[in-house]
């Protein structure tokens, strides 16, 4: 991702209202015992796009506003989030994903990374939490929403990220598509 | 690949995230609720909140769409864990109204000792009704106490009430006992307080009718009038039922012209048809009073 005053503003953006949407409207409804969790989206789709640096920035500022504006214990959100978008970055930079449907699976991980997580540390903060059956069913059932809705956040973040970024995973998927200098079978160097 | 320049720089800038989240959560813990970072909180919520409150009205249908499917999905295992309540509810009041009904049976046949004239020391013995003829036309109950709990042939069987019967058949465990409705039956009967005796038998065929016999017509006999049985004895025979038993009400008489006796309609004081519990009188026992049982 370029380094301009651009894309920080785009990243923040992406950053408030998805803090602002989850805090304000989503986060209250409730879906099969979960709920719809934007944060790790955003993170994930920033860090799947940008790489690891920029997705571990983007997590701690997303946590920090989502502390701040909830109200919890700042700097527990923020550290669940850098890791998750540490992680995800690190995933794109290794693996270089570039299939149409990753959003899924990778949705599905971050957000399942992000509960587990933040659930550890809420329960190493919090004395006397438990690990009960309803956790575990929100959890799941929160990562299942993820999954379900990564596809048009990723799509989203990827439209407001695209002029930022250096390299878009999804173009490399295009031109994979068409070798016009490969040979009929695909293989460089075996034109006939 | 990327060189070691760049990856110090990534794993510094993640350090850098880290500690600083870390620090936070340090800083955030051991200040009070006037410090920095809780400041800070404040102002970021104070800044915020009228842009979150613009947000929570645009969402609003939203919500509710989450909320609609929520439900939705919810209200399935809801409406079984509803259907389960319920159908535990029905059976603790059944079993509740059942305690009720079998509370007040008992209370009434243990009362029914407490009648005036009712026979004393007649060694009563409780049974539970097992069995019930399931028509009008045979008139039996099967009851849990038999030969073993002292219960002998031709013995009188009082339920909630008054009379209902008298055993007729007994095995170690159980007995039958033919209730006074029944086609066979014909119980030495007295009216109570005049004293006019007769014979009482049922109206085959409907339970809540018995008919009292051989009542002279020079005997005045009244509707609500009370029946007992009249335990006559003679020195070669003598009724199986004691005296003072309630049989029934009086509740309608039809004067034939043409005949010498009175038809005497009455309603069994026990409830035939419903008696869950009875008491087998082992004994015959003594009657001291032939007053009129209590209303």
């Amino acid at each position: 991702m370029k380094r301009t005053p651009d894309a920080y503003l785009r990243c923040a953006l992406l950053a408030i209202a998805a803090v602002l949407l989850q805090i304000s409207g989503l986060g209250s409804g409730r879906v099969l015992g979960g709920y719809v969790d934007l944060a790790p989206l955003v993170v994930a789709a920033v860090a799947i796009y940008a790489g690891a640096v920029p997705g571990a920035a983007m997590g701690f500022g997303t946590g920090l506003l989502l502390d701040l504006l909830v109200g919890g214990t700042v700097g527990a959100s923020s550290l669940v989030l850098t890791a998750v978008g540490y992680g995800v970055g690190r995933y794109r930079e290794v693996r270089d994903p570039a299939h149409g449907l990753m959003a899924i699976p990778v949705g599905a991980a971050a957000t399942l990374g992000w509960v587990v997580a933040f659930a550890a540390v809420s329960f190493m903060l919090d004395v006397g939490a438990t690990v009960s059956w309803l956790v575990l069913r929100e959890m799941a059932a929160t990562t299942l929403l993820g999954a379900i809705i990564a596809l048009p956040v990723f799509a989203i973040c990827r439209r407001v990220l695209r002029p930022v970024l250096l390299v878009d995973p999804l173009d490399l998927r295009r031109r994979r598509r068409a070798p016009r200098d490969a040979g009929p079978i695909g293989l460089r160097g075996l034109e006939v | 690949m990327y060189d070691s320049k760049v990856i110090r720089r990534r794993r510094a800038a993640l350090a850098i995230f880290v500690v600083l989240s870390l620090g936070m959560l340090t800083v955030y813990f051991g200040e009070s609720g006037g410090g920095a970072l809780h400041s800070v909180q404040r102002g970021a919520q104070a800044v915020f909140a009228p842009l979150e409150t613009g947000v929570n009205r645009a969402l609003k249908p939203v919500r509710d769409l989450f909320g609609w499917v929520g439900d939705t999905f919810d209200a399935k295992g809801e409406n079984e864990q509803l259907r389960d309540e319920v159908t535990d509810l029905r059976e603790r009041l059944g079993e509740s109204e059942t305690a009720r009904h079998d509370v007040r049976e008992l209370r009434q046949l243990v009362g029914l000792h407490e009648t005036d004239g009712f026979p004393q020391g007649t060694e009563p013995v409780g049974a539970r009704v097992i069995v019930r003829s399931p028509t009008v036309w045979y008139s039996t109950i099967g009851i849990d106490k038999g030969s073993g709990d002292g219960i002998r042939l031709d013995q009188p069987v009082v339920a909630a009430g008054g009379l209902v019967g008298k055993v007729t058949d007994v095995t170690g465990g159980s007995a039958e006992v033919t209730l006074i409705t029944d086609a066979s039956s014909a119980v030495a009967a007295q009216v109570m307080p005049n004293g006019a005796t007769g014979i009482v038998h049922p109206v085959i065929g409907n339970p809540k009718d018995l008919l009292l016999d051989y009542i002279t017509k020079g005997r005045r006999v009244t509707e609500g009038t009370i029946v007992v049985t009249s335990g006559f004895a003679t020195d070669e025979v003598q009724s199986i039922f004691p005296r003072g038993i309630p049989i029934g009400r009086v509740v309608r008489v039809d004067p034939d012209e043409f005949e010498q006796f009175q038809r005497v309609h009455l309603a069994p004081l026990a409830d035939i048809r419903g008696i869950d519990y009875v008491q087998v009188l082992t004994e015959r026992g003594v009657t001291t009073q032939a007053g009129v049982p209590a209303q």
